[in-house]
């Protein structure tokens, strides 16, 4: 037995050394797996497939080259689908559409959701209004508010204080707008409506007024410089676009916020002079009005009112279904009309003493006696009604 | 009334009338749901402690005496009607007037069981309404600076080799309400917009090999075939990289509020980019300042301007059990309990996380369990002695691009508090001293 025993125990050992040693060759080769590509453009980790891996993820390492399935688009496919604008002007349509008719159709169309003169109210988006005035460094000065310190009104994200381009107000009108009947509105129409929008948030083209009888059209609209155009980043725009991105993820704690791993006495001083430490913060208004509302009891739903399973469907299922539901059994199946023609032939009362009592192959109710005769009453009139 | 019941918020125990009960006080259930007959009293009572027998072991239940459902009655199967109450939910503050067309709905976390949200319950955005594409009309057009622009039909792009990926989507204004203060009471509405699943598809690069991509092209516009027209403008660098068409999911088709039956998948960026109801790929030199990427989804910061085009979701993390859903009401002092939770990052694997029981001053290393995959939903765990006594619980994850989540304090000293969008500050949950969990934050 000893030496059973010292086997054994050879036997662990080995097997707990060599899973060991697994899991540390394992780890050891993690990194050729995970090698990781600092400097991709979100400034992450990207994950290179090799040698069958991608990550924890095996792949097909055959060839794809060649595999190509579809049709060439046709010009008109690309016509008819390609209509989006850059902020230069590039896909704008031909037409033209006057602040008035933008004013009518906005009245009709518009002004249910965004408000009078899109200045909002109506819980949509607010499209006009809001203090486009800039500070010395060009920075609109309503959008520095902070509804932390203090009372300060929110900063407006209105066309006039917080759009960067003008051409997007265009594309989207006119792809998704008005918001129950998107794309129903022709090229003049939203031409219209886009100039009454930034008419309301008083911008000028060229140095022009927009007042009723300012026509928009394309090269207009791209002449269009908003207050906030330059109150975005980082640069998206030139050849150094790509780069901008790059350097700019690549400083998260400058630029996002990020973490530092203190594991003990870790202060954490914020507020407005950055050395405020740190305290509890309570819910002050709960929002509780949440749909559907908030349940976590588990129970049977409600019944759905007006359900279509009857009481005496429902009996049926449960203690009667499996021996009629067909005539496998010898038992008349229900639905089966000529079938419980020759049963009633006996007269009712004597179709529920059988019921009751059993009959033939049937056990007294069915074997079910949890039910009452009354139970049973509504059960035999339910399988005779399913019956005709 | 079931046992679990008891552990719901709204149920809090009547310890005084318990320790009458019994001296010991333990395991509150058998107590609850029992009644004492005469005969347990005498046959099974021990010295100072009296246990009841469980009605539910003493009768035979209602299901095990009655014939059950026919195998089949749901060709397409149901969660469990017990499980009713296990839904998204929306409210009127992620809508429009509580118009629920542009609206968001959120997945109840407090429930999410593993690291894959079944279909059903995956967090829905929706800018004009769930579209229903009909499938035989779906077209699928890549055009631009490519050689070849192509149009596919649903059929013909599943002919492309596929890959199957387990990601976390995330929207941008996972916790928008919290910015200025903790506002929501659960963690459903705190972190519920976001989900993970296993997603089907084909990486772009297998197609854009063959189309003939010009050495010019910077960009890709992605547009949706819905009533919005949602479009959004994406790097190629994204787009060369991990990129996918996707139109699987959870070994499934997308579901309808997903995108059905195809739409843009990039790992670990805001969902927002992962562009549903697919209709369009367009490459070009410039970026197209679509509205969701200008109007909205864009950062404002305390210097008045706003962050653009921000793309990976930052490392984050959230404890699940417990949450003010699931509390600790029902823990006894010397009880061992697992804490758990979810972490996630947008660039790259979940390192490691750690928690804080005393609202971010001291910290300990919790573990990892189960699949650890980049951009997925990582679980998280440790083993804690509930003492009673009131905690300020926290998470905090960090991710192997050397990531480590921010407090609110970091996080709002770079970009304020009116950002709305990119949120991913350390949660705090509040435990009383009778298990209570309350969402609150500590912040100067």
């Amino acid at each position: 037995m000893f030496k059973l025993d010292r086997k054994l125990v050879t036997i662990g050992m080995t097997l707990a050394l060599s899973s060991t040693l697994a899991m540390a060759a394992a780890r050891s080769a993690a990194p050729s797996i995970y090698k990781s590509k600092p400097g991709a453009i979100d400034g992450g980790v990207t994950y290179p497939r090799e040698k069958g891996n991608y990550t924890a993820y095996k792949y097909n390492e055959q060839s794809t080259e060649g595999v190509s399935f579809g049709r060439p688009a046709t010009a008109n496919e690309i016509k008819a689908w390609d209509v989006d604008a850059l902020p230069d002007g590039t896909g704008l349509p031909e037409g033209e559409g006057s602040v008035e008719l933008g004013d009518e159709l906005y009245e009709a169309q518009c002004a249910v959701c965004h408000g009078e003169f899109g200045g909002g109210g109506k819980g949509y988006p607010q499209l006009a209004g809001g203090n486009q005035d800039k500070d010395e460094n060009g920075i609109v000065i309503t959008l520095k508010n902070q509804r932390v310190y203090g009372n300060t009104d929110a900063p407006k994200r209105t066309v006039g204080t917080y759009w960067p381009v003008a051409t997007t107000l265009f594309t989207y009108i006119r792809d998704a707008m008005p918001y129950a009947h998107p794309k129903s509105l022709t090229n003049d129409e939203v031409y219209g409506i886009t100039a009454y929008i930034l008419a309301q948030n008083e911008i000028e083209i060229d140095g022009e007024e927009m007042d009723d009888e300012y026509v928009l059209n394309k090269e207009k609209l791209m002449k269009v410089v908003l207050a906030n155009a330059k109150g975005f980043y980082p640069n998206i725009d030139g050849p150094n676009a790509q780069e901008d991105i790059r350097a700019f993820f690549a400083d998260r704690a400058k630029n996002i916020g990020a973490g530092t791993r203190c594991m003990k006495d870790c202060k954490d001083p914020g507020g407005k002079d950055g050395k405020t430490e740190a305290t509890l913060m309570k819910i002050g208004y709960e929002m509780k009005d949440v749909v559907p509302p908030y349940a976590y009891a588990r129970d049977l739903p409600p019944e759905k009112e007006g359900g279509s399973v009857s009481k005496a469907e429902k009996m049926y299922d449960a203690s009667c279904k499996l021996c009629h539901a067909t005539d496998k059994m010898g038992a008349p199946a229900v639905g089966d009309a000529n079938a419980w023609k020759s049963v009633m032939e006996k007269g009712m009362d004597k179709v529920l003493v059988n019921a009751i009592k059993g009959t033939g192959g049937m056990p007294p109710k069915g074997g079910n006696m949890d039910l009452n005769d009354a139970d049973i009453k509504e059960i035999v009139d339910y399988m005779v009604g399913a019956s005709k | 009334m079931s046992c679990v019941d008891t552990k719901y918020k709204g149920e809090k125990l009547n310890r005084e009338t318990e320790e009458k009960l019994t001296s010991s006080g333990r395991r509150d259930f058998f107590k609850k749901t029992a009644s004492v007959s005469a005969v347990a009293a005498t046959s099974i009572m021990v010295p100072s402690t009296v246990l009841a027998d469980d009605e539910n072991i003493m009768h035979h239940v209602k299901w095990g005496t009655t014939l059950g459902d026919e195998c089949n009655k749901n060709p397409y199967g149901v969660p469990s009607l017990y499980e009713h109450n296990v839904v998204r939910r929306t409210s009127a503050l992620m809508s429009s007037a509580g118009d629920m067309h542009a609206a968001i709905s959120m997945t109840p976390l407090h429930e999410q069981k593993g690291i894959i949200t079944p279909n059903g319950l995956h967090f829905t955005r929706t800018h004009n309404g769930v579209a229903h594409v009909d499938p035989e009309k779906f077209r699928l057009m890549i055009h631009g600076l490519v050689e070849k622009p192509i149009v596919l039909t649903l059929e013909q792009l599943k002919r492309y080799p596929s890959e199957s990926r387990i990601l976390v989507l995330e929207c941008p204004s996972n916790s928008a309400a919290e910015w200025k203060g903790p506002q929501f009471g659960t963690l459903q509405f705190v972190k519920g917009m976001m989900s993970c699943a296993e997603w089907t598809g084909v990486r772009l690069k297998t197609i854009l090999d063959e189309l003939g991509l010009k050495p010019e092209a910077k960009w890709m516009l992605a547009e949706g075939s819905d009533g919005s027209e949602m479009s959004r403008t994406v790097p190629i660098e994204k787009v060369l990289d991990d990129a996918m068409i996707v139109w699987g999911q959870n070994g499934e088709a997308l579901r309808a509020e997903q995108g059905y039956p195809v739409r843009l998948m990039l790992p670990g960026w805001e969902a927002n980019l992962s562009v549903k109801w697919l209709k369009r790929l367009e490459f070009g030199d410039k970026p197209w300042y679509a509205k969701e990427e200008t109007s909205k989804y864009t950062a404002l910061t305390a210097s008045g301007k706003a962050i653009q085009h921000f793309y990976a979701n930052e490392v984050n993390s959230i404890i699940t059990s417990p949450c003010p859903e699931i509390p600790w009401t029902d823990l006894e002092k010397g009880d061992l309990v697992e804490i758990e939770g979810l972490a996630w990052s947008g660039h790259g694997t979940i390192d490691g996380v750690d928690i804080s029981f005393d609202g971010g001053k001291n910290w300990v290393e919790a573990n990892l369990k189960g699949l650890v995959l980049p951009k997925a939903w990582t679980r998280f765990s440790y083993m804690y002695k509930y003492e009673g006594k009131p905690l300020l619980l926290q998470s905090r994850s960090y991710d192997d691009s050397k990531n480590v989540q921010p407090t609110v304090n970091q996080e709002k000293a770079v970009v304020g508090v009116e950002g709305v969008y990119h949120r991913n500050a350390i949660c705090t949950w509040a435990v009383s001293d009778m298990g209570e969990v309350s969402n609150v934050q500590i912040r100067s």
